[in-house]
């Protein structure tokens, strides 16, 4: 039996139960907690193959970054997947959560990444999506799809990863704190800067590629902009939340957050508009429910997917408050 | 059922009775799209809003009648070609070709599907941007069908395909619904379903409302010519370049039957001799490109290319541009037909492909032509014949036929860029089985329960839970 | 060549089109409309339908009548499919029905100088009295018509200068302008006698093969010798190289190598151009490319080395798209014509020029009817160098 069979075997057909896929738990609650006990399977783990003459990366879902990492490493390349604890965290878990790290100005977000997707449904039956190549428009792009649905609609098992050449640079620069660096006039003037970042007080930028134009955007853009210290990398980000602005609106978003929750700390990325953030300095920015039709969609989807309702109980990958709310109302109903 | 004319009145109420057509003569003309796949359209219409959209659509739906988006009608593999159980309503999406707004400073703007590729690129280089994907025939398609067949183009080498430039989607449902989808912050909540619709083919509704990522213009660009005395060492050099850890910009190759063409039709100094041409572009800030520019110059040096010309100016740059991308559009030079192939092959597997694919077009004794994206391994043979010939069409199906199977014998896909369409369709189950095509058709009949939104694509009959999709008409050939 | 069954048009040419598309966005009247019937794809969609057993009638009509065969599908064909003979030989093929009366008429008056030149005259009248209907003076956008001609005479026989018919009724000081740079660069011209006063352009547009090969017969004969024969009108000039093709001889063919364009052949030789006058202020010029001459004459290059002394060149953006005059078109199909010029103008007004210079008359008249400052480029060249004719 190989490892996806065996994998099959254990999410086991309809009628096995409810059941739920368990990677590194870094963002164990995100998508609401599971309900109805369901039985816990961990999909396979492990690098199959790195093949960097075609700029790919097959790899097993439970392994973990620093795995994925290593082993592209040795063939000069990167996968643009991030995650806090690259130990812990697993590619099928990031994958599945669908959120990306603060290299994603630079890299793309994480749903960019995933070429081929294997997964086993709530039939126990191992699905295929896409295919191990850089290209390719072959059928409907479930790929997507898979991406950030929190293992509502299938578990995924292999996946194939698009590979980046490692850059031979990547340095990190920190503005003197309440200096005159604005990080939304250097997002505009930096060329594809890896990130932008930005906690009202010091901005970060990380620059990435050939060395003679790193330096040369220290020197041309940051440098006469304000004063600068070459740091480790990126700081952790702070608060437990993150919330997702629209770029036009993140910087009246700010104001919003600092007029209202004075000395709360945040970090913003500057370009792409996620902003981690305090519990409460969250209540400031505005977060509009999805449509009655994309909530619809997502039902018939889900009812198309997986009928009994079997995969990860509980969670659905909208996590707007009132969406939740209704479901839970309509689940107790 | 509702009858012809009533549905015609209703769209005719919802439009306006001129934007409402049934002359036989203009259905005529949207029978087929830039493939050579023919159906039959009952009724056209040129809705200009978004509500006219889902007026139309719900009037579709009411009737049980299918129905076919259609924009600039320039796709390959036969998407908008109208066919369904009865003969569809093609809603033609070119009257709404406004950029609605952009935002020079977050890199966005709001358009109409209606808007030409290149018409949007060329008004927002001002702002020093540019839409990325840059399909062949991008002077004349639409961003909507750059939606739906999430199309790529040669600089998708570096910038990636459609799908990572769309930050959200207007969407008229199938059932005249209006939502949308993703959204201009970086996580919406939820599904992807942005991500999903992307490349759905029009199958999964329409597109009315399009924001898309607006990319810079990249500070210096180099762009150069390689002329190689065999299409293997080409090759050889194309997988060369990739290793050598460089991802160009666009990395092209074009063999002599191609080369002689589009010479005639550009006079760009192509070498006409050369057996193949490779066109490579890097881009970037000054320092790294004159680095990548003396790896790629080396590399192609080494695997035998005979000179390698480096664009003097923009001017020249842009002829050469000019003749990649009206390579298939001036095959007509040769004969007035052709067959194009969009198989993804991986790039380390291109040599011995491409020397099957000939050797297939020899036994058939047809001509061939290669113009394709190399560096991604996205191989377009170009089968060019006078369809007038008794029998050649035979000839050209069991050609077509042999280099799908041997580019999926060799690890490859059905599609890069041009789609499954009416085309390909029935390949589908070459590279998927049927548990992967069950959950295609899944995704789809979420959307679109009732069949009615560009039936008979993508996915082969049969292998659908959904809907037994219509028989091809007569005179519907793939 | 195989002819067609109901057009009179070469087979091999029609099966030329591969439906690629690439013409769609330049062609002015799909960019108008968004619609097939108004596309070059579109409409050779609909020669083959009738090829193969279509009926011919009013929509096929409607589809042959709305182009307005400015040929810039040609230039973008990447195949170089011949739209303009396909579409000239279409309809020919349903002139019988296509033409009315009262155009064939109009197309007739151009061919007898002393009836243009009375109605121009009746007409100048009628306008300074303003007793012309509003209707027609909406459809015609005319200009306003001398009420005198200027004087014109020949300076020698150095070359040939085509007079034609409404430029010669109506924009005289034009040629007088052209005359006077030639003389000025020591080249000394002959005008033709009135067998030369219509090319024939208009009717072989409206499909009236018979007529307008007559005309081309008439125009050689006017225009005899070895001397090149220049015309300083870009319509009439692409007519006038064409007339091999329409001909089918080998007399045809000769002639049409003895055209010039009148910028072309200055082109060639630019360094005899006068001295702009000292006093003269430098203007930015904008360019406009009419469609004969650019996608059929392919000579729109040479305009741009005539004026560079005399004035900063400015380019328009959007790649020499039509300007809706096309011949009678702008009469013939009003709201379309007007439709495509409105976005002409915005490109001009976009350009920021104090002067556009356009070497086609209809193009000029078209244009000024917007409120564009427009001059032939002789004009522009002659008022620099100071030669221009009193007006």
């Amino acid at each position: 039996m190989t490892a996806l069979e065996d994998f099959a075997a254990q999410v086991g057909p309809v009628g096995a139960g409810p059941v739920t896929c368990v990677g590194g738990r870094t963002q164990w609650e995100l998508g609401g907690g599971l309900t109805g006990a369901p039985r816990e399977v961990m999909a396979p783990a492990g690098v199959v193959g790195h093949q960097p003459g075609e700029m790919i990366v097959r790899v097993r879902a439970a392994t973990t970054l620093a795995a994925l990492d290593e082993a592209t490493a040795a063939g000069g390349q990167i996968v643009a997947l991030e995650a806090d604890q690259p130990e812990r965290a697993t590619v099928g878990g990031v994958l599945a959560c669908g959120r990306s790290g603060l290299r994603r100005l630079g890299r793309g977000p994480v749903r960019d990444a995933l070429l081929e997707a294997t997964w086993v449904n709530a039939d126990g039956e191992v699905v295929r999506a896409g295919a191990p190549l850089v290209k390719n428009v072959t059928g409907f792009d479930l790929c997507r799809l898979m991406v950030g649905s929190i293992g509502t609609l299938g578990f995924l098992a292999e996946v194939v990863l698009r590979c980046h050449p490692r850059p031979e640079r990547e340095e990190w620069w920190r503005s003197e704190p309440d200096s005159d660096a604005d990080a939304f006039a250097l997002y505009r003037a930096l060329y594809r800067p890896l990130a932008v970042l930005w906690d009202g007080r010091s901005v970060w930028v990380g620059l990435t590629g050939y060395g003679a134009d790193v330096d040369a955007q220290v020197r041309g853009v940051l440098e006469p902009a304000g004063r600068w210290s070459q740091v480790e990398g990126p700081p952790s980000p702070v608060g437990e939340l993150r919330r997702s602005v629209p770029a036009a609106e993140l910087r009246a978003t700010l104001d919003a957050v600092s007029a209202s929750c004075p000395g709360s700390s945040w970090l913003a990325e500057i370009g792409v508009g996620v902003l981690h953030c305090s519990a409460e300095a969250a209540r400031v920015v505005p977060a509009p429910p999805p449509g009655a039709g994309v909530v619809e969609l997502h039902r018939r989807i889900k009812e198309r997917f997986d009928p009994e309702g079997r995969l990860n109980p509980g969670r659905s990958p909208l996590t707007h408050p009132q969406v939740m709310a209704a479901a839970s109302r309509g689940a107790s109903a | 059922m509702t009858t012809d004319g009533d549905l015609v009145a209703q769209l005719r109420a919802a439009l306006s009775p001129e934007r409402v057509r049934t002359d036989p003569m203009e259905l005529g003309l949207y029978a087929r799209d830039a493939s050579m796949l023919v159906g039959r359209a009952s009724v056209v219409c040129f809705p200009e809003s978004t509500e006219e959209v889902a007026a139309a659509v719900a009037a579709c739906a009411r009737a049980g009648r299918p129905f076919v988006a259609r924009g600039s009608g320039t796709g390959l593999a036969g998407g908008a070609t109208p066919v369904g159980d009865e003969p569809p309503v093609v809603i033609v999406t070119t009257k709404m070709n406004r950029i609605l707004d952009v935002d020079a400073d977050s890199r966005v703007a709001w358009v109409q599907p209606g808007v030409l590729n290149l018409d949007l690129s060329r008004a927002v280089a001002h702002f020093g941007l540019h839409f990325a994907p840059d399909p062949s025939s991008q002077q004349s398609c639409s961003v909507g069908g750059n939606v739906a067949n999430n199309s790529g183009g040669p600089h998708c080498l570096l910038y990636g395909v459609t799908n990572a430039h769309i930050l959200a989607v207007e969407v008229v449902l199938p059932d005249g619904q209006v939502v949308v989808l993703g959204g201009l912050d970086p996580e919406p909540d939820g599904l992807d379903l942005r991500g999903a619709f992307v490349g759905s083919e029009g199958t999964m509704g329409i597109a009315t409302r399009i924001a898309v990522r607006l990319t810079p213009l990249p500070p210096t660009v180099a762009t150069l010519l390689a002329d190689f005395p065999t299409m293997a060492d080409a090759a050889r050099a194309v997988t060369a370049v990739i290793a050598a850890g460089v991802v160009p910009a666009a990395l092209e190759m074009m063999d002599a039957t191609i080369v002689e063409v589009v010479e005639a039709f550009v006079h760009a100094g192509f070498p006409t001799d050369a057996a193949a041409v490779l066109l490579v572009e890097v881009d970037g800030l000054s320092g790294g490109l004159a680095v990548v520019t003396d790896v790629v110059t080396s590399v192609l040096a080494r695997h035998g290319a005979r000179a390698v010309r480096v664009a003097a100016d923009a001017a020249e740059r842009a002829a050469w541009w000019k003749g990649r991308k009206s390579a298939f559009g001036a095959v007509a030079r040769i004969a007035p037909n052709y067959y194009l192939h969009d198989c993804v092959v991986p790039r380390t597997h291109l040599v011995e492909v491409l020397e099957q694919v000939s050797r297939i077009c020899a036994e058939q004794d047809l001509t061939l032509g290669n113009v394709f994206h190399a560096g991604d391994g996205n191989l377009h043979p170009l089968i060019v014949f006078d369809a007038r010939v008794p029998g050649v069409l035979e000839r050209v199906h069991a050609a077509g036929a042999a280099i799908v199977e041997a580019c999926v014998a060799a690890g490859g896909s059905l599609s890069g860029e041009h789609g499954i369409g009416l085309e390909k369709r029935d390949a589908m189950p070459l590279v998927f089985g049927p548990a992967d095509l069950r959950a295609q058709a899944h995704l789809r009949d979420a959307f679109d329960p009732a069949g009615l939104c560009n039936p008979a694509k993508v996915l082969p009959r049969g292998g659908t839970r959904c809907a037994d999709v219509a028989d091809l008409p007569e005179g519907v050939w793939i | 060549m195989t002819r067609g069954r109901v057009l009179p048009l070469d087979l091999d040419e029609l099966a030329a089109c591969v439906s690629c598309g690439l013409c769609l966005a330049h062609c002015p009247t799909y960019r108008a409309t968004g619609e097939e019937t108004r596309s070059p794809r579109g409409r050779i969609a609909a020669m083959r339908a009738v090829e193969a057993g279509a009926e011919a009638g009013p929509s096929f009509l409607d589809i042959l009548g709305t182009c307005v065969v400015c040929r810039a599908c040609e230039t973008a064909c990447p195949s170089s499919v011949p739209f303009g003979h396909l579409m000239e030989a279409s309809r020919q093929a349903v002139a019988d029905r296509a033409v009315p009366w009262w155009q064939r008429l109009a197309y007739r008056t151009l061919e007898h100088p002393r009836l243009l030149a009375a109605l121009t005259a009746a007409g100048a009248v009628a306008q300074r009295a303003h007793l012309v209907p509003g209707s027609l003076r909406r459809r015609l956008s005319l200009p306003e018509l001398p009420l005198r001609r200027a004087r014109l005479a020949a300076t020698g026989g150095d070359v040939w200068l085509l007079t034609g018919c409404v430029m010669d009724a109506w924009q005289r000081p034009v040629h007088a302008d052209t005359v006077a740079v030639l003389a000025a660069m020591g080249v000394g011209v002959a005008l033709p006698g009135p067998g030369a006063a219509c090319c024939g352009a208009l009717h072989s547009h409206a499909g009236l093969h018979g007529r307008a090969a007559t005309l081309a017969r008439r125009v050689m004969a006017a225009l005899p010798g070895p001397a090149p024969v220049l015309v300083d009108s870009a319509g009439c000039g692409a007519a006038l190289k064409e007339y091999g093709h329409l001909l089918g001889t080998a007399e045809g063919a000769a002639f049409s190598a003895r055209v010039f364009d009148i910028q072309e052949w200055i082109a060639a030789r630019a360094d005899l151009l006068p001295a702009p006058m000292p006093s003269h202020r430098r203007l930015r010029i904008a360019v406009q490319d009419p469609c004969h001459l650019r996608h059929v004459q392919k000579a729109e290059s040479h305009v741009r080395t005539v004026l560079r002394p005399y004035g900063e060149l400015v380019e328009l953006t959007d790649e020499g798209r039509c300007c809706g005059a096309g011949g009678a078109f702008s009469a013939l199909q009003p709201e379309l014509a007007r439709t495509i010029r409105s976005e002409k103008t915005a490109v001009i007004d976009a350009a920021g020029a104090d002067v556009v210079a356009s070497p086609n008359p209809g193009c000029a008249m078209w244009l000024a009817a917007a409120g564009v400052e427009v001059r032939h480029p002789m004009e522009i060249v002659a008022a620099a160098a100071g030669l221009a004719a009193p007006r």
